[in-house]
Parts: C-alpha cells; structure tokens; sequence
C-alpha cells in the first residue's frame, strides 16, 4: 500500500496566537523569564501539536518535526568532539541560516544529539514515528574544513552519525532517516557518500533506513543511490524534476519516498497531476511499498500553508494507491 | 576623502516604535500616529550617524518591516504570507506573487526625499534587488525564477530612476541571496544589470553570509561600482582571495558582526581595517558593519557604530589618511 511521509522539518509556530506559544517561551527564556523546564514544557506541547498535525491530514510516519533544531548543523555538530561552532552562514537557497561548524581536530560521536527528542516524540504516539539525522556527506560540505582532504572529514562524520544511529536504535528507533541535500549541489561525490552511508547502515540493526536526497536532482547519480544498504531513498521530484526522466529509465529495486509535493512554494499542488506522474513510474519501482511526502523539510512555509501540503501529501497517496 | 564610513541599512526599531507598530497592526493605532513615530526615529538615527560622524548615511527603514516584504505590500500582484523561520527565534513573512507585477507609483522616493532633507551629507538610496526578492518569494503566478527576477527588475529599475530623479547620488541594491544557487549566477548578473543600467548615482550593492568560493569570479562582472560585503562574520577569510584577484570596483567591508550581542573593542575593529588596508587603498574602501543592525537593540547598534567610527579614525589618523 502506497503509504505516507514527511521529510523532516515543520514550521514550529504559526499565526495564531496559541501557535506561537514557542515564540514568546524562548524570547522570555532568553530574558531568564522562565526556566528551562518551563521552556521544554512548552516545547514538547508543539512536538505533540506538531504529531498530531500529521496524523489528522493522514501522515502514516511522522516526525517530530525537529521543533527543537535551530538548524540541521549545528544541532548535531555541538554534540561531536573535533568541532567548533560559529558563525552564521545561509542553508542552501532557503533564506534560512545555520551556525557553521568548525573542524579543529578528529571527529568523533560524543553523546547522543536527538535521542531525547525522538524518544519524548516516539511516546505521544503508539505507532512508529521517524527519527531523523543530518547526514556526514552534507556535514562535512557544509562544515569549514581544517585542510585535510574531504574523504576523511566525511568518513569521520559517517562514524559520528553512526555513533547516532547506534543510540537511536539501542532506544528502540525502528525507523531512521539521514538526510544528504548536499549531495544534489555534488552529485558526482556519490561514491563518498556512499561509503558514508555503508558506515551508518552498518550500524542500523534492524531498523528500517532511509537516505533521502533534497534541494536538486540526482539524475545522474541514481544507480549508485538505489544499490545502496537502505531500505527506502528519498527523492526531491520538485525541485528535482530532472530525477523523473533518470526514474522512468533505471528504475528502483528498493521502495522510494516520492517529493512529490512542493514544499517551497505556497502554490496549492494538484494532487491529481502528482498521482499521474508517480503512476507513470509503475513497473519500473516497488511503487506499492512507497511513501508519498513533500519535496523537503515543510519548515520553509508558513504553518497552514505547510498543513495544507501535509493533506495533499495524502490525497495524493489515496490517488496513486487507487491507479495501483 | 577616502576611507569613508557607511552602514548597510536598517538599524534597530526604538522600544516606542516597536510598540507602535503592534498597536497598528492590531488596528489600535492609525496610519498617521504610526508615521509620525517612524519619522522621530528616523530623525533620531540620522541624528546619532551625523553627532559620531558617518559620512555616507542610510535612513535607518524605521518604515520597513522585512526588506522583502516591504516591496511586496507595495507592489501589484504581490501578497504577504504567514510567518516562516529565518534563524533560532527570528521569524518572518515572505512576499507571494500571486500576478503580474505592477508599480502603481514610487514606493521609496518620498521617505528618501524627505529623510535627505535631514542631512547635508549623502543619504544612500535602499532597494532590495530582483534576484533577492525572486528568492525570497513564493512564485505563484511566473513561469520560472528568471521570468520572476526581470519582472522584479523591471519595477525596481523604475524606482532607481526615480530616486536618481529626486536627487539620489547613490542606489544600493541589496542581494543578500546572491550566493543561493550558483547555477543561477548570470541571472544575478543580468537582473541586477537590468535595475542599474543607464543610472548616472553610484550604485552598490550588498551581499552577506554566503559560501562566497564559487561565487567569487562573479563580484567583478556584477554591474554595480560597489561591493558591500559581510567580512567579520566570516573572519576576513575573502582577504587572501582579494590579493590575488583585485577587485575593480570600491568596496564596503564589513567590520562589526551584527549578529552578536557584544560589541567590539575598538582595537579589534582597528585590527579589522588595518588588514583590509593591506590588500585595498583607502581611496577604494569604505568601513560598515557586516549587514544591517536591526536584529540588536538601539544601544548596542549605537555602540558598534561608535565603536566603528572611533576606529576609523584611529586608523587614518595613525596613516595620515584624509
């Protein structure tokens, strides 16, 4: 059954007053308003917001959201040794920011950056929610190197994240994405990347893994994608639109998660239109096993515009599952 | 004159205007008390520039919101969206073109005339420029980003013109998104082309917090006299580019980040322009902070421009710079 997805990212307020709750807490704790755990209570009541969001338009694997991410950089960077972290630089061509980290030595996995986030999101729901990582070949892009060539940096971030991986799915992650938008800006570095994700998937035990690739296409590095150790590749057919013609030409052995829904435009999508170009894929991919989602992360639209994205990823779904 | 100093553009909203604006938007406050509260703090910000002796001054855009949406509450065929993140806490709302875009009439002109005759010294021109606004939109209506871009030219080199019109001797075209896809770097080029061609002002413009490597061949081919450029954010790291591939057109280095609550000593600010003065003659550069101030409060965007200022002046003096 063609199932339902998310990316990664949800817009963590919105223009209520009640949907920027987070708002006003973070401004206030910055002041010493409120302490800290008055600031994570208020935290948590998005993610728990943000889950059900998704479940009520349809979403079949949500994520928390990364409410709690101030940028998919850092967030995990902080967490490893041989890095520093500074100043802000812009995330691709989103009009978003992260602060940059900083290779000043061997990087290595010192604790775990998103497990208490996934593990208070994961017991909101009885279902399995998706855990996401920040993947080492776009870490390591977009980190500020310290010479050494770029192989090493990504080989030491793939043991960092590995590191991640390990901790997730010791806590009983059953489902794992690493995300790799770099390798759109790249895609002839797919033979690092891969080797990366070797490392990550060795590390996966039975969990269900996930690489998904955003921001671009990756036409011409497709079979190397699809003959990776994952369970599932996730493909920006948006932004990507060039990945259709290298699709409908190679195929997939292994189900995919189709962007099919844009997540950088408040331009409503028709999801008929989206269901007929996925069924043209049929034969040529597991179509039955995949997932629907949006292009990418929905943190770059405005909180109704990214819910309303979240119902078309779902009408979607029901539209490429009836042409099945 | 030369090694002059300058500031990128906006600068913080005072505590009564904040208030005000949320009084407005709430339908508490008309439109004329909230202008004259944007005009006391305009007068108050070109006020501070002359009392610490900026030489080339900016309004301060008490009177904008967001630097894209500004344009876009503005425009035919534009709308506002719901908030989206920027950074951390930041939010902000993005332009929608939802049709053909269209300049009803001038949307700067009157404050600039007016906040020009405030001052006797140059009084820079704010626009933000196509490419930026096509990025920072939602395309609803344009068949593809380039369509977007040289529609966005089109008004806005309407509105350089005007400004020249009414006595503007120099028009900064900000392009902060200039770096956001490199595969799109002759648009940058183009449309900014199409916004500056056959004005007679200095024109400038400004980029920051972008992955400058690929971009870097392109800061002499965009058609502007003046390269304003985030440097402290980045450690000064494009100063070794610089030497080995001068720039031809002045620029305006950015000495103070903008996105830190400290404000610096004056002796790193010093440090600063002493390596900038390594690689540029004072003649071609000018001293301004990294980008617009308006994320730090009125006391700490007063102190870094002191702080600035202070340490230009160190510097020529100790080199007899006039």
């Amino acid at each position: 059954m063609v199932s339902t997805t998310v990316v990664g990212s949800y817009p963590r307020i919105g223009d209520t007053s009640a949907e920027q709750r987070l708002r006003r807490a973070i401004a206030k704790f910055d002041e010493r308003g409120i302490s800290e755990e008055e600031l994570r209570t208020v935290e948590r009541s998005v993610v728990k917001e943000v889950i059900e969001e998704q479940r009520a338009a349809g979403i079949s694997l949500p994520t928390d959201g990364e409410v709690t991410w101030n940028d998919s950089q850092s967030h995990f960077a902080r967490h490893f040794d041989g890095i520093e972290v500074d100043g802000l630089v812009r995330y691709f061509d989103t009009n978003t920011y992260y602060r940059q980290p900083v290779i000043v030595g061997p990087i290595r996995w010192r604790e775990p950056a998103v497990l208490d986030e996934w593990r208070f999101a994961s017991s909101v729901r009885e279902a399995p929610l998706k855990a996401v990582v920040t993947g080492p070949y776009t870490l390591a892009s977009l980190a500020k190197g310290d010479g050494r060539p770029k192989r090493e940096i990504v080989h030491e971030f793939a043991n960092a994240i590995a590191g991640e991986v390990r901790a997730l799915r010791a806590a009983g992650a059953s489902h794992i994405q690493v995300d790799e938008p770099a390798i759109t800006r790249n895609p002839a570095d797919v033979k690092l990347l891969a080797d990366a994700v070797a490392t990550i998937a060795a590390e996966r035990g039975t969990a269900w893994l996930s690489l998904f690739v955003y921001f671009g296409d990756v036409a011409s590095a497709l079979g190397t994608l699809t003959s990776l150790p994952i369970d599932n590749l996730g493909l920006d057919l948006v932004q990507g639109e060039r990945t259709w013609k290298a699709l409908a030409s190679q195929g997939s052995d292994i189900p995919l998660t189709l962007g099919l829904i844009d997540a950088r435009n408040t331009r409503r999508d028709d999801p008929a239109r989206a269901a007929r170009a996925a069924l043209t894929l049929k034969g040529e991919l597991p179509l039955g096993e995949s997932y629907v989602s949006p292009s990418n992360g929905l943190e770059f639209l405005p909180r109704a515009k990214a819910r309303e994205k979240l119902g078309l990823v779902a009408e979607t779904a029901r539209l490429v599952e009836a042409g099945l | 004159m030369s090694l002059l100093t300058t500031s990128v553009g906006s600068f913080p909203k005072p505590p009564y205007l904040t208030k005000a604006r949320a009084q407005h938007s709430k339908g508490e406050l008309p439109d004329e008390g909230l202008k004259a509260l944007e005009e006391r703090a305009t007068r108050e910000w070109i006020a501070f520039q002359e009392r610490i002796g900026i030489d080339v001054l900016v309004d301060g855009e008490q009177y904008r919101g967001d630097m894209a949406t500004y344009f876009a509450e503005n425009l035919g065929g534009c709308e506002v969206s719901g908030l989206v993140r920027s950074y951390g806490n930041r939010y902000y709302k993005k332009p929608v073109v939802t049709g053909e875009l269209v300049r009803a009439g001038p949307i700067t002109v009157d404050w600039w005339s007016w906040a020009q005759g405030l001052t006797k010294r140059p009084l820079k021109g704010m626009l933000t420029g196509p490419y930026t606004m096509m990025d920072w939109s939602f395309n609803e209506h344009y068949p593809s980003r380039e369509d977007l871009a040289l529609a966005f030219a089109k008004v806005l080199h309407a509105e350089a013109r005007d400004l020249q019109r009414a006595g503007a001797r120099v028009i900064q075209i900000d392009e902060p998104a200039l770096s956001a896809r490199t595969d799109e770097l002759d648009l940058v080029v183009k449309a900014l082309g199409a916004v500056t061609q056959g004005l007679d002002a200095k024109t400038i413009t400004h980029t920051c917090y972008g992955n400058y490597d690929t971009v870097f061949p392109y800061f002499n081919r965009l058609p502007v006299d003046q390269l304003d450029l985030e440097m402290s954010n980045s450690g000064l790291d494009l100063l070794e580019r610089f030497q080995r591939e001068p720039l031809k057109k002045e620029i305006a280095f950015g000495v103070i980040d903008v996105h830190n609550h400290v404000v610096e000593s004056k002796d790193q600010v010093r440090r600063r322009i002493e390596q900038a003065l390594e690689i540029f003659p004072p003649g071609q550069l000018y001293i301004d902070p990294d980008c617009g101030l308006k994320t730090r409060t009125v006391e700490e965007a007063e102190a870094k421009l002191r702080v600035m200022v202070e340490a230009t002046r160190a510097v020529k003096e100790s080199r007899g710079i006039r």
